[in-house]
């Protein structure tokens, strides 16, 4: 009896915590930003909830594209941010899908930019 | 000792099927969207609807915890995805399927255990009778 009482009690303290935890944090993988600065187009893959490459060079002060390709089932998007935290550019959640976001020209500096539904992925763009 | 009432009706039925259905829709969506929290959050809700199912005395006499801790949970995970988002459409097809979860949750205790009231005061007496009973124990019993 005891023994189910506290088999009980450790999967409702399961349920509790899958609801209540954060997303694990997970470092972004170092690399080199992709290509040189470029005010056209950058590409960006979601795969196994990981951004590839999970960091990207812009020319300042120009509109660009990025083609995301989300190769994963789940759903993802590229959110973007500036140094203080302020969204700059949130793209469409897609899921197993290509679709090419057009970005506003972006100011000198770094950004980071994340999967809203996955926290956890993250990456960085630099503008200059 | 034992909840107001043990015996399923073909309406008990249906809506302990109905929860289930909703439990396991709400996990099945959960277990599409990737990742360990949302993995876990549908391990969740399909362990929470073989809880409401099993027919193991112990379930039987705690279904209502049960109730109660699916709800909490549904509840749970909708304030936290209203807070953090993101907000899409699976997402809220996600959050109404929990909130009809919660409110069939709440028929299916109001039918089985009363008011949450008469609940408690039946459980201070069962945790009294329990305690009284070891208390008059035999040394060595």
């Amino acid at each position: 009896m005891k023994r189910l009482t506290l088999t009980f009690g450790l999967l409702a303290l399961a349920a509790v915590l899958a609801a209540c935890s954060g997303a694990s944090a997970e470092a972004p993988t170092p690399a080199a930003p992709a290509g040189s600065p470029s005010g056209d187009a950058v590409t960006i893959t979601a795969k196994d909830i990981k951004f590839n490459p999970n960091a990207v060079s812009v020319k300042a002060g120009s509109a660009f594209d990025i083609v995301f390709d989300n190769q994963d089932g789940a759903p993802h998007n590229i959110s973007i941010s500036d140094a203080s935290g302020g969204n700059v550019f949130k793209g469409e959640i897609v899921s197993a899908q290509k679709v090419t976001y057009s970005v506003p020209a972006l100011a000198a500096g770094t950004y980071a930019f994340i999967c809203e539904v996955h926290p956890e992925m993250k990456g960085t763009i630099t503008a200059q | 000792m034992f909840a107001a009432r043990t015996s399923l009706r073909t309406s008990d039925v249906i809506v302990r099927a109905v929860i289930v259905g909703l439990a396991l829709a709400t996990g099945y969506i959960h277990s599409t969207l990737g990742g360990l929290l949302f993995t876990l959050n549908a391990v969740g809700y399909v362990v929470a609807a073989i809880a409401m199912i099993v027919p193991l005395a112990l379930a039987v006499r705690f279904r209502w915890v049960v109730r109660v801790g699916l709800m909490g949970y549904a509840a749970t995970a909708i304030v936290a995805w209203a807070i953090m988002g993101p907000y899409f459409t699976t997402a809220y097809i996600a959050k109404a399927i929990e909130v009809a979860l919660i409110v069939t949750l709440a028929v299916d205790f109001a039918r089985h255990d009363g008011s949450p009231i008469a609940v408690a005061r039946r459980e201070l007496a069962a945790f009294s009778s329990l305690v009284g009973r070891r208390g008059t124990a035999p040394v060595g019993a």
